[in-house]
């Protein structure tokens, strides 16, 4: 269990990569709620938590394109995969999941388990 | 399996009038006199051009419905055929192609679906011009309730690949009316461009072994734009083979599709999950695995239990019989559904076949 910042410092929209597991752990402000996911793509591989915090696209039909869920998705840097945040599930082939560990606020401190697991 | 699974179908008879100027007396003037290129100007000629035994006494191969029907019926043994015939020849006056698809059409259904077909065995292509789509709707609405037209017919090469929304009103008069659009090689209607991306072939071997790859794009267009999400009936046929690569062609989508998936939301599947509803390839003898043993396995990664349909190609020298198509090392549920039943489902003939003839 660690302190890794205070609620301050990680505002909303940010992410901060702090060690732990086997490849780092990000730890998301996401509208004021605080995740945190294994810094590791299950497609490839690739450093899923230094992607782009951005939203994706949904149609009502062919030709149709709203943008939704602004700030609540990232993209994997390397091959482009989404990941819903909140959810540590992947929007380009939902059967995959991140790790997502346990975070909490204490003392105006973010405080991440970095042992633990979210089971969802 | 009833006895229809069992029936024979070959999607592909390339019908031909016996010169180019029997088409003629299917046109009005001013068309009728109007010059046109011929059904042989073509870059690529094939060794031999056609398959021997097709050449008959007068005319163009493919040009006599006695000869026609013994090679097809007899030597071949299949029960059904799919008459698709050419249009080819450069042309880029968008009226008089019309015109010339039109002739071929009503050249089809007068002298090969009514009076060489007592026997109810043959079934025809719609010829359209699908760089005209007003001209190309009204040609296949003249057509429709027709039950010896089976499917629409468009060439290979074309202004832009065909999932693109210009096209969109043709794929909704084919969808509506329960039609595959079969692509097929074709000395285009007024489109030519280099048949591979990087150039001219020299020679025909290099033409015929690649350019049907040339498919993909079309079929690469029709899932990103959204074609078969807007047209749950719309159904692809692609003539001159190009199953053996598909599979690999579409794993490079799936991945691609993955990665930019947000651009196209609209395409609601991995794209490999559109072919067995939308999609359908014709055997050709020029592909598969050197060795037969692997033609099993090799099958089997290209679906070709479910996307694959036997087609002779007559009268052309890529000519194969039903056993020179298909290899016997594949298992005979799938030899049969390679020879007929995909084919019986897809062009709905099961109701056709089962009338006496």
């Amino acid at each position: 269990v660690e302190r890794i910042a205070r609620v301050e410092d990680l505002t909303p929209g940010t992410v901060k990569i702090i060690p732990g597991g086997r490849f780092g752990i990000g730890v998301f402000n996401i509208n004021g709620r605080f995740h945190a996911l294994a810094n590791y793509c299950p497609h490839m591989g690739g450093p899923l938590c230094l992607g782009d915090i951005t939203g994706t696209t949904v149609a009502d039909g062919p030709y149709s394109i709203r943008w939704i869920r602004d700030g609540e998705i990232v993209r994997c840097p390397w091959h482009g995969w989404e990941f819903d945040i909140a959810a540590g599930q992947s929007l380009t082939s939902p059967v995959r999941r991140i790790r997502k560990y346990p975070v909490h606020v204490q003392n105006g401190f973010v405080v991440v388990d970095t042992e633990g697991h979210v089971r969802e | 399996m009833n006895s229809h699974q069992r029936l024979r179908v070959d999607c592909a008879v390339h019908p031909q009038p016996e010169t180019s100027d029997e088409l003629r007396r299917y046109m009005p003037e001013p068309w009728r006199s109007r010059a046109f290129p011929g059904p042989e100007r073509y870059f690529y000629p094939a060794p031999n051009e056609y398959f021997r035994g097709s050449v008959g006494a007068s005319g163009l191969p493919g040009s006599d419905p006695a000869l026609l029907a013994r090679h097809i019926f007899g030597d071949g043994h299949v029960d059904l055929a799919v008459l698709l015939p050419r249009t080819r020849g450069l042309n880029p006056d968008l009226d008089l192609a019309n015109q010339i698809c039109a002739a071929t059409n009503d050249w089809l259904a007068s002298k090969w679906l009514t009076e060489s077909n007592e026997h109810g065995r043959y079934f025809g292509s719609i010829r359209i011009n699908a760089s005209d789509p007003a001209a190309a709707v009204a040609e296949i609405e003249r057509w429709a309730g027709d039950p010896r037209m089976v499917q629409v017919a468009v060439t290979m090469q074309a202004h832009r690949p065909y999932g693109q929304r210009f096209y969109h009103p043709i794929w909704e008069a084919a969808a509506a009316q329960h039609m595959p659009v079969a692509v097929i090689s074709d000395g285009s209607l007024g489109v030519e461009y280099f048949p591979s991306p990087v150039g001219y072939f020299r020679f025909h071997a290099e033409y015929s072994s690649f350019y049907p790859l040339n498919f993909y794009y079309h079929l690469s267009s029709l899932i990103a734009e959204g074609a078969f999400d807007r047209y749950p009936a719309l159904r692809f046929v692609f003539v001159d083979g190009g199953s053996d690569l598909l599979m690999p062609f579409m794993w490079r989508l799936n991945n691609n599709w993955r990665a930019s998936r947000a651009e196209t939301p609209w395409v609601s599947r991995l794209p490999t999950d559109y072919l067995s509803r939308h999609v359908r390839f014709c055997t050709s003898r020029m592909e598969g695995p050197p060795d037969p043993a692997q033609s099993t396995v090799w099958a089997e990664v290209s679906d070709s239990p479910t996307l694959l349909m036997y087609a002779s190609h007559y009268p052309y020298w890529l000519y194969a019989t039903p056993l020179e198509a298909v290899s016997r090392s594949l298992p005979d549920d799938m030899r049969h559904r390679i020879l007929g039943a995909n084919a019986l489902e897809i062009y709905r003939l099961s109701q056709a076949a089962s009338a006496p003839r």
